[in-house]
């Protein structure tokens, strides 16, 4: 591989003229070498990265006056605009980008670690006990701080930290700390004494383990609120609930919490108001309430506020409901902001599959519907049927959430069923609560706790990067171990030291102590071990993984039992009872001997936490930590991302190896890919076992994501974000992969992924293939539709028409199938 | 037209093949149907239904305050532009277009182009209401065509050429042909086309350093609307190209290339405005080749030699070509689609 230097000639007309403005006001002509220079400190390396083409460009994008800070920022800009070609220039870019910020907390008199910390507490950021903390301890705590740290970060993660994680002064906005300060801020938050502290720094900025957004923005803080996600109850039906309802999510919202809460015990339209003697207007206008409510909360101005409303599907509104993210109708019946999710029981699944009626029957007729699962709903349910409002057919309603996830990717499929079976928190009825129930999931469907009306549930997450723990030669077992076992006692911590910002969270945690840790990098761990996503090793090895995980943490939770005893709320665990998960669905472990060696320390001491893991989405942390998210397989070999932060290109670098080795990383083959919208499909130069490592999730049949996400499941005691892909998804072949997944035992699934009917005009890639024609070529005057196909916007076709065309890879630009 | 003039024809089936996309006329039979990529184009337009209020601003207003004073003027002028540029187009499609391209299906498809020109309209409107909240300031940005120099020169260049056909009631000669494709032409290649791309080039800069996102998942919306305009436009110069060669001759390309070089001319004047105080990342002469490559672009589709050799200098155009990934806290996503067909089963492949 040779880099390009076809664009590294100055512009005549620029060479003479151009000028910046120094930070002192002096005027200075611009330098390439000077920029050369500043670039070649950071390559050593990086091989493949030409420092003089970084000058050059950054040059043609200046304007003549500049100052050198925006010279400063254009050169991180341009280096950044080169991934696409050379992913080594997001390294670069990263380096750049910490000199940058390196810069700006040195120029606020800040040299080391204590000092940010000092500073920042001056200025209200930090908490006392933190900064007490520091002060004691600083000159340990500044020696621990790992110079090197910020040369793993990639320039999307980096940049993402700088923007958004940095505590920032309250009135210049400058940053007050550099990523490897704040690393150790957030362990310093929550350790007890300075070991421990860098012991878990050294982990994060390893970055083989990151606590969940929360965490890395609160901990150390004057807010120590560091959970991810609230689980509300649903209203009570009565004005007074609702409103309370409103003000509580307002209240977890501004502190960084995901919100997931119900409405079924809501009354539908129509229904009758004993008090004033009218008829209720229904639950819409209220969830269009929620809707202004999350959206007005802003959560210190780094992510909106978000929430996921849950409803029954035998509620009277729930047509209503699944229209409420459509983008045409009337405006006051639809709702933006909230997620949707339809919180499931079995007996409707079997009224789908059997094509039986459902009965829609308004919550204020059967109040205890919520509060039941499994046969005491599936009894009450069908009493409770001759009190109904309105009938329909169970497939009609079934077709109408198919549509709801086609059209807009909302309207989840979660089992309410499955979900309390498979708990441990659902194991007995407490003495003071009427039995103990899930009533949904969170916003992003991974955690399944009991609630009720006192009691918010409450879950603090964090996840492994299993990318970082594995080589060709196979899992790092011994050091995931180690990571689990310091990543759960973090997460523990967090229960006793976080703020709550609702009395109702504060009620729950406590008793409960439920932690919910996940995984992120498995793609990683697939690509370095060359096994294809849907390959029975690749099933195989994510359920060891997880069983080790859940397996470690369940040790781990014992070992705090120990040392702390139980959580309060055991003895109504199914675990008290001798029942631990993998029992619950009838697994067989492969490590017999731990799990037996694991039941009897249980069976002495119990378990600090009721439950340990839930595979959250990781949409942030695994772009700080630069792998895959989650369980997810990758969307595409060279994607984009848009944030906050701005656009940013993302392409596969182990498929980049793959193609240097082959001597295949070429221009030509680069436009192929972007033509392809980042499939591999038809390059015919890749032997086809490389092009089936390198299929994307659109590319993959998804029962074999449903088959791992089951397979898996046994040693997951939450649930996990699951997303499924159809590029062209149409009601039967939805109708059908919800079933399966209904039957193959997942407790929740989560987005459904789709693409757009047509796409933008690429601008930049060549019109028709470059290979085929010359700059000075004319193209056939003779209408050949094939030859105008690649120019016009690409239409996706949808039916069985389409399918036919979809497989035809001489015809890429209408291909469904490999986009 | 009240009366169908003498001389229609029902359909080519019918008359011997002698129905020609332009003849003059009003078809109105859809079977068997004679164009049906129109058709097509038109159902898949449909699916790409949005609407302005699924487009949030909030975030632009307290982007607005962080931006230099260069970058507002930018911004400023770019709306400005945005306030009136679809309006011309809608008014051109209507008094143009849609008389002389005589296929019901094709008219379909413009009727429901001129719906979305409408939607960018309402977006615009919207989006210089909120950028733009002192009533007098927000006139003054709606007469841009009169009043800013670089925009009036635009303008001008729009309406000399909605003018050049405007007479024509029907196309009988050759020379009214050319004419009418030199305005079809005109419209997709270098308003839509140029302009259009001209401006969105523009937006993406923003969005590409973390700016003005709402006004950018707007154009996103707008961008892939035009595309699928401009592709119609030239599906239709394609149909009458196979049904009428000879009117594709050296002079009509010489006169695609002398209004091609002038619409890139125009947009370079009102970069020059733009960018006059000076942007970081963007600067003239990188425009100028963007320009350039772009209208080559528009020749090659056209089969026409391309007269600046450019390449695109802007790696954030490039970020467009690649397929999104939005993280849902952040921002609503784009890639739905609005018509899903077919019925509940339970033994379909997936």
């Amino acid at each position: 591989m040779t880099v390009t230097r076809e664009r590294t000639v100055v512009p005549e007309q620029r060479r003479h003229v151009m000028q910046v403005r120094k930070r002192n006001g002096d005027l200075e002509t611009v330098d390439v070498n000077k920029i050369v220079r500043a670039v070649e400190r950071w390559v050593a390396d990086l091989d493949e990265v030409d420092p003089l083409r970084v000058a050059t460009k950054t040059i043609s994008g200046l304007y003549d006056g500049a100052t050198t800070a925006e010279l400063d920022k254009l050169s991180i800009q341009t280096a950044a605009e080169l991934i696409g070609e050379e992913p080594q220039y997001s390294r670069l870019a990263a380096r750049l980008l910490a000199a940058y910020v390196d810069k700006e907390v040195r120029g606020q008199g800040v040299a080391s670690f204590s000092q940010s910390i000092r500073y920042a507490h001056e200025r209200g950021l930090i908490g006392d006990q933190t900064a007490a903390f520091v002060a004691r301890n600083a000159r340990k705590l500044d020696d621990a701080v790992d110079p090197d740290g910020d040369l793993r970060f990639e320039y999307f993660g980096l940049r993402t930290v700088a923007d958004r994680y940095l505590l920032r002064h309250p009135e210049t906005r400058l940053v007050v700390e550099t990523p490897q300060y704040w690393l150790l801020r957030v362990a310093c938050g929550l350790s007890e004494t300075p070991g421990e502290a860098i012991g878990f720094y050294r982990l994060m900025s390893s970055l083989a383990y990151l606590p969940s957004s929360p965490t890395l923005f609160n901990s150390g803080t004057r807010h120590t609120q560091m959970s991810s996600c609230f689980l509300v109850d649903s209203p009570k039906d009565e004005l007074d609930s609702i409103y309370e309802r409103y003000q509580q999510v307002a209240r977890l919202s501004k502190f960084s919490g995901g919100i997931g809460i119900s409405w079924t015990r809501v009354r539908g339209r129509g229904a009758l108001i004993r008090g004033t003697n009218g008829k209720s207007n229904g639950i819409v206008p209220f969830l269009k309430t929620l809707d202004a409510g999350v959206a007005a909360v802003n959560q210190g101005g780094r992510r909106k506020g978000a929430a996921c409303v849950y409803l029954e599907p035998w509620h009277p509104d729930i047509e209503e409901f699944l229209e409420l993210r459509d983008n045409t109708g009337e405006e006051s019946r639809r709702t933006h902001n909230l997620n949707l999710a339809n919180w499931i029981p079995d007996e409707f699944m079997r009224r789908v599959e059997a094509d039986e009626d459902w009965s829609l029957i308004d919550p204020s007729d059967a109040p205890e519907l919520p509060d039941l699962f499994g046969e005491a709903f599936d009894d009450a349910y069908r009493a409770a049927e001759k009190k109904a409002v309105r009938t329909v057919k169970a497939r009609d309603l079934y077709g109408r959430m198919m549509r709801t996830l086609a059209q807009t990717g909302n309207g989840w499929m979660t089992f309410k069923d499955r979900s309390n079976r498979l708990s441990n928190q659902t194991g007995a009825s407490s003495p003071s609560h009427k039995g103990n129930t899930i009533h949904l999931s969170n916003l992003c469907t991974e955690i399944l706790e009991v609630n009720n009306d006192d009691e918010t549930a409450v879950c603090n997450l964090g996840s492994v990067n299993l990318g970082a723990h594995v080589t060709a030669e196979g899992v790092d077992w011994e050091k995931l171990r180690s990571t689990v076992r310091t990543a759960v006692v973090f997460l523990d911590r967090v229960v006793d030291i976080n703020y709550y910002p609702a009395p109702q969270a504060a009620a729950s945690n406590p008793r409960w102590r439920p932690v919910g840790l996940g995984l992120m990098g498995l793609q990683d761990a697939f690509f370095t071990l060359r096994l294809p996503f849907d390959s029975e090793q690749a099933r195989e090895l994510s359920t060891r993984v997880q069983e080790e995980i859940f397996l470690t943490a369940l040790e781990t939770s014992a070992g705090l039992a120990e040392r702390f005893g139980a959580h309060p709320a055991y003895a109504e665990t199914r675990a008290a009872q001798g029942d631990l998960h993998p029992d619950l669905w009838g697994a067989q472990p492969s490590q017999t001997e731990r799990w037996a060696s694991l039941r009897s320390r249980i069976a002495a001491h119990g378990l600090r936490n009721s439950l340990l893991v839930a595979i959250a989405p990781t949409a942030t942390i695994a772009s700080i930590a630069g792998c895959y998210e989650c369980i997810e397989p990758q969307v595409s070999n060279l994607f984009k991302r848009e944030t906050m932060s701005g656009e940013f290109l993302q392409i596969n670098t182990f498929l980049v190896r793959e193609l240097k080795a082959r001597g295949l990383w070429t221009q030509a083959i680069r436009e192929q890919i972007k033509r392809t919208e980042g499939s591999v499909q038809g390059i015919a130069e890749l032997p086809a076992d490389v092009r089936e490592l390198f299929r994307t999730a659109w590319e993959l049949p998804q029962r074999a994501l449903i088959d791992l996400a089951a397979a898996r499941a046994p040693y997951i005691d939450q649930s996990q974000s699951l997303n499924l892909f159809l590029a062209a998804p149409t009601i039967g072949k939805l109708s059908s992969m919800y079933l399966y997944a209904w039957k193959a035992g997942l407790k929740t699934s989560y987005y459904l992924r789709s693409r757009p009917a047509t796409r933008i005009q690429q601008a930049t890639v060549a019109a028709v293939s470059p290979t085929a024609v010359t700059p000075t070529a004319v193209v056939p005057a003779a209408f050949a539709p094939a030859a105008f196909a690649p120019a016009a916007a690409i239409p996706i076709l949808a039916g069985p028409d389409a399918e036919a065309l979809a497989c035809s890879l001489e015809n890429p630009e209408s291909c469904e199938a490999c986009q | 037209m009240t009366t169908i003039p003498e001389q229609r024809t029902t359909t080519g089936a019918h008359t011997g093949g002698r129905n020609l996309l332009l003849d003059p006329g009003m078809d109105l039979t859809l079977r068997p149907m004679r164009y049906p990529r129109f058709f097509d184009r038109f159902r898949d337009a449909i699916r790409n239904t949005w609407t302005v209020e699924e487009v949030d601003l909030h975030s632009d207003l307290a982007d607005l305050g962080k931006l230099s004073a260069a970058e507002r003027h930018l911004v400023s002028r770019l709306v400005a532009f945005f306030a009136t540029g679809d309006t011309i187009v809608a008014n051109n499609l209507v008094l143009n277009l849609y008389q002389h391209i005589n296929s019901p299906e094709g008219r379909l498809y413009l009727s429901r182009q001129l719906f979305e020109e409408a939607v960018h309209v309402q977006f615009y409107l919207n989006l210089l209401d909120t950028y733009v909240p002192d009533e007098r300031e927000r006139f003054e940005a709606f007469a841009a065509v009169e009043n800013i120099p670089s925009i009036a020169r635009k303008a001008e260049f729009c309406f000399r050429w909605i003018d050049s056909v405007f007479e024509l009631r029907e196309l009988r000669t050759r020379e009214d042909r050319r004419a009418f494709l030199l305005n079809l032409i005109c419209f997709a290649a270098c308003i839509e086309g140029l302009f259009f791309y001209g401006a969105f080039a523009y937006v993406y800069f923003l969005r590409s350093r973390g700016l003005l996102h709402g006004l950018a998942s707007g154009t996103n919306w707008v961008f892939r609307d035009e595309s699928m305009h401009m592709a119609f436009a030239f599906d239709v110069v394609e149909t009458v190209r196979a049904e009428e060669p000879d009117l594709f001759n050296a002079e009509l390309e010489q006169q695609v290339r002398d209004m091609l070089a002038e619409a890139v001319e125009c947009e370079a004047q009102f970069a020059e405005d733009l960018l006059e105080q000076g942007v970081s990342g963007m600067s003239l002469s990188d425009m100028r080749e963007y320009l350039q490559h772009v209208a080559d672009r528009r020749l090659a589709v056209l089969g026409i030699a391309p007269m600046y050799g450019s390449r695109n200098p802007f790696a954030f155009m490039e970020l467009q070509d690649v397929q999104e990934l939005s993280n849902f806290f952040e921002r609503r996503v784009s890639a739905y689609q609005v018509g899903v067909a077919g019925s509940v089963s339970f033994d379909d492949d997936f």
